[in-house]
């Protein structure tokens, strides 16, 4: 008992620890002090150390959970795990805060290799205090606030919190029914519900500032092209990681017919939208042919390939003839709508709107139509969706055809939006990004891609400090969306079912197998 | 009774999807036909000693990209996923490198004043420096598995792909957080120096070999030989092999499927972290992003010479280079879109022969 005690405290105190060495060399903890500075008056010192105090006592909450066979761990065993932890976690940044600060402080300019390490960083980091009792001060700090932790959460366990709490309010599900049952499921409540959206939408634009409607119409392109990736990834299982290919088709077809600098073409906007939109999706359907025959691993590599593909075309001098090379295209058109230009970002937000309501639309129809239902049986299984008589490959070729269209949506109104455009608008980020909001939001899911696309792409935009720590935390919540919640914030109905089912097939497997450490001894 | 049973003709009649793949044969054929023949015989645009100079440089960082396309397809192989972090751990490697050279740097022998450590034993550092790249490599890919992908085991197909794209963006965008965005340059060794080598002359003119090359070449040689020999004659190999047919009777013949895909990562782990030691000895220059090209072609290398397969790996990845290195010389294009190049053969194979040169025909689960 006491050896299992030992091992648990040692290997969760080596986990933190390099959880926190990796917080510290990335720069997060400071600028989280950074921005709580910005919000609250709190001198930067404080704020450090109830951050680290905050970590750290959830670390230690984490003793306190129930074991497997469902019994609530003894006081005495969490108080022992959590000081071992607490005293390997406390050994580890104490070392490390000693070999750090004390090479600081012998004149070393750290930043040279560390870049986060600037001096005033370190400063912060040793309070002050010469290294030798900054690493003290370090090492006691988890070891005292680890247990604490530990028995803190034991204390709320016995108060029984989450169980008076989930007795007294609703579930929020059910209460969300609750609310929206008689506003959806009527004709006059779907009348009204529809109604109020409809005047948000009309009045908010107005309301606001040109830099909010930059924002929002910013987000608006990404549900865009959320909504189109969603075809591609939600309901038809294709892993398109080269979105931005046909964004950049869009964005081109529409500079290179509407401004002046590389062919003097000068279309009208509305003549050339329909036709940046058809091209995108041919595109997309001839990028298809030779990949889609093939399983979803092949796509997703061709299709980053692809991404990087299109940047280095337009970059190319050889081919700045044509496409203006690196230097970009400026001047692009902007669409006129009964002799009123349409030029600023108010305008473009209504239009943006527009399109996102005419996709969204789309999308729901595609969604019920025998096509829609053709993707989802290709998305669970694509030798059954054969055998069932669906021509995969046309399926296929259709879902990255119509997702390509809503990108070349998204490309020629982003390109006549901010009247420029050129090969660095089209850098993989903006698959990713596009990537992350379908998932993020549940794939499949509408509401979940509108939902995706503002957390994602509207909150950074408030947090502007965040900017390099944003991609960062896109590649964290990838993978942790996958491992514990695959199925999105908002998932779609049938997507949550299915990874249900696969979880409890799953659980039923491992618990017809040993564990993988008993199988090694014998 | 005596009815001779006539066989039925069945007239062949070609699909759609075959004809346009005699189209394009055609049409790429034809290209690449009038591109060379254009440029070599007509215009002579390069003399024999810069063909020399392109297959070398070929050779060189065909060996390179073989190393990561093992890694590729050693995961391929087993747990028939697109490891996409791998180009990450190819760089983390480097990175590493590049840091065991500049402590190496930092401190002198024989008291204040004496030689930098990595002057006075540049053999000694090597070793260190490949020591440390290797064993970063190697924890980073094990971890990889350990946090993205295992608890993703028996998941559909497209959740372990996402979270593998995951784990790529914050690899790389953690190592530009802490070590900042500049490019980094590896020390340049006076004894492995990156300008200097061996002089021959070819059709008159004289022609580098550098020894950081042949010593890259020479010895990503030597670790695919063994990895060759350690998959094919070991019982870890045989495990490995094993659990690559079928990962539930391999684990009723008592094999440890968890340690073996665990092993496995490890293996692709050192194999990408000397290559990442390689490319830094070799062109220099390392960034956080540094994997993310050399990651992509080595996975057109993997699909070239047939996925799951190692000799195929090593045969696509040379075949790679050499395409790449000649390609833009040959077809007489602009040096910036050898990379275009690259990912239309990707195309090309995909098209006509997606299992590969050396990959079994038909192979339909494996695709």
């Amino acid at each position: 008992m006491k050896n299992k005690n030992l091992r648990q405290g040692v290997r969760t105190g080596i986990q933190m620890g390099i959880v926190m060495i990796f917080l510290f060399l990335v720069g997060a903890v400071f600028i989280l002090v950074k921005l709580i500075g910005d919000v609250l008056p709190i001198p930067p010192e404080w704020s450090l150390r109830s951050i680290l105090i905050l970590i750290f006592l959830l670390a230690g909450a984490q003793f306190s959970r129930v074991t497997a066979n469902n019994a609530i761990p003894l006081w005495q065993d969490i108080l022992l795990k959590a000081t071992i932890a607490g005293a390997v976690t406390g050994l580890f940044v104490g070392l490390m805060t000693l070999l750090f600060i004390s090479l600081q402080q012998k004149g070393l300019n750290l930043r040279t290799y560390l870049y986060q390490l600037s001096p005033n960083s370190l400063t912060l980091w040793a309070q002050g205090l010469p290294a030798q009792y900054a690493a003290v001060f370090h090492f006691l700090l988890p070891l005292v606030t680890y247990p604490l932790g530990g028995l803190l959460a034991l204390v709320f366990r016995g108060l029984k919190l989450k169980e008076r709490l989930s007795r007294r309010i609703i579930p929020t599900q059910a209460f969300g029914n609750h609310i929206f049952a008689p506003l959806t499921h009527s004709l006059w409540g779907k009348i009204t519900l529809y109604g109020l959206v409809g005047i948000l939408l009309l009045v908010v634009p107005m309301r606001i500032n040109d830099y909010a409607n930059f924002i929002l119409g910013t987000v608006g392109i990404y549900v865009l092209m959320g909504l189109g990736l969603n075809i591609v990834v939600g309901l038809a299982g294709l892993l398109d990681l080269g979105y931005v290919v046909f964004f950049a088709v869009g964005s081109y077809t529409m500079a290179l017919l509407t401004a002046p600098t590389p062919h003097n073409i000068l279309w009208n906007f509305w003549l050339v939208l329909p036709i940046a939109i058809a091209l995108a999706a041919i595109i997309g359907v001839l990028l298809g042919i030779p990949v889609l025959r093939l399983r979803g691993d092949y796509l997703a590599i061709v299709t980053l390939g692809f991404g990087e593909i299109i940047r280095v075309l337009l970059r190319a001098e050889s081919l700045a003839g044509f496409s203006n090379g690196p230097r970009g295209i400026p001047k692009i058109g902007q669409p006129f709508l009964f002799g009123i230009p349409f030029n600023n970002e108010r305008d473009f937000m209504y239009m943006i709107i527009l399109a996102v309501i005419l996709v969204i639309f789309l999308t729901i129809r595609l969604q019920n139509s025998k096509i829609g239902r053709a993707w989802i049986a290709i998305r669970e299984d694509e030798t059954v969706a054969q055998a069932m008589g669906i021509n995969t490959l046309k399926a296929k070729l259709l879902a990255f055809g119509i997702g390509a269209a809503f990108a070349g949506l998204g490309g020629a109104l982003f390109a006549s939006r901010s009247q420029f455009t050129g090969p660095d608008d089209f850098t993989l980020m903006i698959s990713v990004n596009v990537l992350a909001v379908v998932i993020v939001g549940g794939m499949g899911s509408i509401p979940g891609v509108i939902a995706g696309a503002f957390v994602l792409k509207g909150l950074p935009e408030i947090l502007r400090d965040l900017e390099s720590y944003r991609i960062l935390a896109f590649g964290a919540l990838l993978v942790v969306m996958m491992i514990y919640r695959p199925q999105g914030l908002i998932p779609s109905t049938r997507r949550r079912l299915v990874l249900r089912d696969a979880k409890k097939r799953e659980g039923a497997i491992e618990a017809s197998v040993p564990p993988a450490d008993e199988r090694g001894r014998s | 009774m005596g009815d001779v049973i006539e066989p039925v003709r069945v007239r062949k009649r070609f699909t759609s999807y075959q004809i346009s793949q005699i189209v394009v044969g055609i049409a790429f054929v034809a290209y690449v036909t009038w591109r060379l023949y254009t440029t070599i015989v007509i215009k002579h645009s390069y003399g024999l000693d810069t063909w020399v100079k392109f297959v070398i440089s070929g050779l060189i960082i065909g060996s390179v990209y073989a190393l990561i396309t093992i890694g590729y397809t050693l995961v391929y192989a087993i747990l028939r996923m697109i490891n996409f972090a791998h180009s990450e751990v190819f760089m983390v490697g480097a990175f590493a490198g590049f840091f065991v050279f500049e402590g190496l740097k930092s401190f002198s022998v024989g008291g204040a004043g004496g030689m930098p450590f990595i002057d006075a034993h540049p053999i000694l550092s090597i070793i260190l420096a490949f020591a440390g790249g290797i064993t970063t490599s190697m924890l980073t890919g094990v971890t990889l598995e350990r946090i993205a992908y295992r608890p993703l085991r028996g998941a559909p197909r497209l959740v372990p792909l996402i979270s593998a794209v995951g784990a790529s963006i914050f690899l790389q965008n953690a190592t530009q957080l802490m070590f900042g965005p500049q490019r980094r340059t590896f020390y340049n060794l006076p004894s492995l120096d990156r300008n200097l080598g061996w002089t021959i002359t070819v059709a008159s003119k004289p022609v580098l070999i550098t020894y950081t090359g042949v010593f890259t070449f020479v010895l990503a040689i030597i670790l695919l030989v063994s990895l060759y020999l350690l998959v094919q004659k070991t019982r870890l190999g045989r495990a490995m092999r094993a659990v690559s047919e079928n990962k539930q009777t391999a684990a009723l013949m008592g094999i440890d499927v968890d340690a073996i895909i665990s092993r496995t990562f490890a293996i692709s782990g050192i194999l990408a972290g000397s290559a990442g030691v390689m490319w830094g000895l070799h062109y220099g220059q390392i960034h956080s992003f540094v994997g993310f090209i050399p990651g992509i072609k080595a996975f057109t290398a993997a699909v070239l010479g047939g996925i799951g397969n190692i000799p195929g790996a090593m045969v696509g990845s040379m075949l790679l280079g050499l395409i790449e290195s000649l390609g833009p010389g040959g077809l007489g294009i602009d040096f910036q879109l050898k990379d275009v190049i690259a990912f239309s053969i990707l195309v090309l194979v995909l098209i006509f022969r997606p299992s590969g040169i050396l990959g079994e025909v038909g192979s339909q689960e494996k695709l």
